[in-house]
């Protein structure tokens, strides 16, 4: 069996031992409440509900009649404490709803619907209705996605299992511990977009892959199969999933669909499995909670919005001063956080409290121009000249180098022996450029009206 | 921010990644340090005590001088990286073991302040810092340092004079095969090319034993300290340059054959390849760009060896290139994206 793979990443401590055996449990919030981002994908929602109405599971409380909007529904039933801006990841404060429970449980849900004969549009409309996003960070509303412009031909969709963050486990447990929903989830998907489907196994997590072809073959699929990519980071990234699978690179600026690809990811499958089987709407969200100042790290299933300082100390604890970064995320891509106020959206795929031995505190020193970041950059740029081009202020050295194709993956930065912050500069160059490129695009407009 | 929650007391914010592999300065300059470890102990065994004082002198007189001119000019002092050390330690090893000591200061000297610190320290000189250092010597003293190499095979006892000075020491002038062959009086025979493959013979401290530098590349190349591009580049080009060359010249195969043998076994190309053209600052980065930088030291080595009024060519080579590897940089892979096929389909989309 060929394992799948392509040039440049890196191999960092998976550290997926601390969670991987821990079972998917359920979870809720100590406060019995819950605040949910009114916006967590697509353009900007409205709320539908006041302070004092009453909720039920299910429910839709905010959305936009916008085409690239995903609505967001009450994730328990309860009634509307407040709404206002809160905390969420990325260290932002955007509106949210906070629900308190009142623990009758009661659901709202949408009547069951057959995805394979419902037809296209009906199906994409459910995936819209029930909020489904995509669960592996991004969050982009997956009923766009699903619905390429018509010029596009779709061969394959991807299923992105390879998990390949370090520390999250929790794609690998839904995958172990409910193959039947992944593979009916994606054959939905296939069915929608008319393709064949591959789910793309990080070697890792080999041992799955008998479970999903079994899976397959009690379903009659015939145009799903497992393959086997290499356990690299970052071999999640859609570019680099859709090189090593297919062979075919993603052009400068496009999307995967440019290379007849759409990639999906594992939680958001099931998400879609759920919309149509049970009519349920995207209100929960399994997550890892891992990580050395972890006490016992594990698998949470929560309801969306549910405030990640809420779980302790009755779903996990944390050693005493041990925690030095709270990352919304797994350690590579995640965003660190001051605190563990903060709600679970639908694209928060774990929680990682890293201590001081697992992170780097360290300060920059001068780099040495040994090329490590160029030996490991997926997107084969050169990251020492782009810091260099940089630090000169020259922007179009910097875009020659490969500044705004960087997929912000943070491989230079991971292998650079002087510590040099390299992606996180990177950050900074591309906001400076494209601030530049709207000035421009503003100034061409103008000077359009002025004629 | 404190947290209860979190049971903790700081917690720190910044960008992504927070993972690192956690490699260091220091740890490459180390690993560096073990690989040239052999070739120090195997100059000291065929060369003597003085070879042990040469080396001593070089590193302790390079890392002095580092924290001096850092001490000077107000810098983090930073010796404890170990790139001083390494410097002074390659700088004993591609001089002979006969330079006086206060030579080798001055040469350190040279390597670690005018070639490094002055163009503004590790990681921003343009020019290779014991190579620098080597050339100021061979320029300015070319009478002691071209004309004394000390033969092992002389028969003097290489423990009884260390500390003596060069005129008094059994030195062979132009001892080396080099200027044999470039005069054409060199003779090879098997035997000869297995002393010099071992290294049992008359030349620079750690040059001459090619077993042991071939060792040391396959322990860099293991631990990813250096990339094999330049190196491998710089080699081959003498190799398909010194056979062509002969070849047009002599009209036989095995001749040629020959020559390529002892370009490889002689001077200080394949030490030169190992830890000179992989040095970090003064080597391009790309892989384009370090396969071009092989390619241009291996020609220029040629040339110098075939035609140039020197017997060996590799430490100018190597020089000249330097100058020229920041533009090299401009020669980089093709990003992500960009391929033919890629381009073709961005072109269907729209």
């Amino acid at each position: 069996m060929k394992t799948h793979t392509f040039k440049g990443g890196i191999y960092p401590q998976e550290m997926k031992e601390l969670s991987k055996d821990c079972a998917i449990v359920d979870a809720f919030p100590s406060t019995k409440t819950v605040t949910i981002p009114v916006t967590m994908g697509g353009a900007p929602n409205t709320p539908l509900v006041k302070v004092g109405d009453v909720v039920k599971r299910g429910q839709v409380i905010a959305k936009s009649d916008k085409f690239m909007s995903a609505p967001v529904h009450a994730s328990v039933s309860g009634k509307v404490k407040k709404i206002q801006s809160c905390l969420v990841t990325g260290n932002m404060e955007v509106p949210c709803i906070t629900i308190e429970a009142d623990g009758s449980n009661e659901t709202e849900y949408m009547p069951v619907l057959d995805p394979f004969t419902c037809g296209k549009q009906a199906a994409l409309d459910r995936i819209r209705d029930a909020g489904i996003v995509g669960m592996g960070g991004a969050s982009f509303p997956t009923h766009v996605k699903l619905n390429p412009p018509a010029d596009k031909k779709i061969n394959y969709v991807l299923l992105n299992a390879a998990e390949c963050e370090p520390y999250l486990t929790v794609d690998e447990r839904t995958l172990l511990e409910t193959p039947e929903k992944v593979v009916d989830g994606l054959n939905i998907v296939m069915n929608i977009v008319g393709a064949e489907g591959i789910i793309a196994l990080e070697t890792n997590k080999d041992y799955i892959k008998p479970l999903l072809e079994n899976e397959i073959q009690k379903n009659n699929i015939k145009n799903m199969s497992v393959a086997l990519c290499k356990t690299k980071y970052p071999q999640g990234c859609e570019k680099n999933i859709v090189d090593a699978i297919l062979g075919i690179e993603i052009p400068a600026g496009g999307l995967p669909a440019d290379a007849g690809a759409i990639i999906t990811n594992v939680g958001t499958v099931c998400a879609i499995s759920d919309a149509f089987r049970k009519g349920m709407p995207l209100v929960d969200r399994a997550l890892t909670i891992s990580g050395g100042a972890v006490e016992k790290p594990c698998n949470l299933r929560v309801p969306v919005g549910t405030i990640v300082g809420d779980l302790i100390p009755d779903a996990f604890t944390l050693k005493q001063d041990a925690t030095v970064k709270i990352v919304s995320g797994g350690p590579m891509m995640g965003f660190a956080m001051t605190n563990t106020q903060f709600p679970v959206a639908k694209g928060t795929s774990g929680i990682t409290f890293l201590t001081k031995e697992e992170t780097y505190l360290v300060d920059e020193s001068q780099c040495i121009s040994c090329g490590r970041c160029v030996e490991a950059c997926p997107m084969h740029l050169t990251p020492v000249m782009i810091v260099r081009e940089l630090k000169a202020e020259n922007l179009a050295g910097a875009k020659k180098f490969g500044l705004m194709d960087c997929i912000e993956c943070g491989c230079c930065s991971y292998v650079c022996p002087s510590n040099v912050r390299l992606v996180q500069r990177f950050r900074i160059g591309k906001g400076i450029v494209r601030a530049k490129m709207a000035e421009e695009r503003a100034k061409a407009s103008a000077a359009g009206v002025s004629k | 921010m404190t947290d209860t929650k979190a049971n903790t007391k700081e917690i720190y914010l910044s960008s992504s990644p927070h993972f690192t592999f956690g490699s260091s300065t220091q740890w490459i300059m180390a690993t560096v340090l073990i690989a040239l470890l052999p070739e120090c102990i195997y100059g000291v065994i065929v060369f003597g005590l003085r070879a042990l004082v040469t080396i001593i002198a070089s590193v302790v007189s390079a890392v002095f001088f580092e924290y001096l001119f850092q001490k000077i000019t107000k810098r983090e002092v930073v010796v404890s990286n170990l790139s001083a050390a390494v410097t002074g330690v390659l700088l004993a090893l591609v001089i002979p073991s006969t330079t006086p000591v206060w030579m080798v200061v001055i040469g350190a000297l040279v390597a670690v302040v005018i070639a490094k610190g002055l163009f503004g320290g590790i990681g921003s000189n343009t020019f290779n810092p014991a190579l620098t250092g080597r050339a100021f010597m061979f320029m300015s003293f070319s009478a002691i340092m071209g004309a004394s190499w000390f033969n092992p095979e002389s028969g003097v006892s290489k423990w009884s004079y260390a500390l003596t000075g060069a005129s008094n020491v059994d030195a062979v002038s132009s001892a080396t095969i080099l200027s044999q062959i470039e005069s054409g009086t060199a003779s090879i025979d098997g035997a000869t090319m297995l002393q010099y493959f071992v290294g049992n013979r008359a030349g620079c401290i750690g040059e001459t034993s090619i077993m042991l530098i071939l060792l040391s590349f396959i322990f860099l190349l293991v631990t990813k300290v250096i990339d094999w591009r330049a190196p491998v580049t710089m080699v081959g080009t003498v190799i398909v340059a010194t056979f062509v060359s002969s070849v047009i010249s002599t009209g036989s195969a095995s001749i040629a054959a020959t020559d390529v043998i002892m370009a490889l076994l002689t001077g200080g190309l394949l030490f030169g390849a190992t830890f000179m053209v992989t040095d970090y600052a003064t080597a391009p980065v790309t892989k384009p760009g370090r396969l071009v930088f092989g390619f241009g030291c291996g020609l220029i080595t040629f040339l110098i060896r075939r035609f140039g009024g020197y017997p060996e060519g590799v430490m100018f080579s190597i020089l000249i290139m330097n100058a020229v590897a920041p533009f090299l940089n401009n020669l980089t892979s093709r990003k992500y994206g960009y391929g033919k096929k890629a381009m073709q389909l961005k072109k269907e989309g729209k």
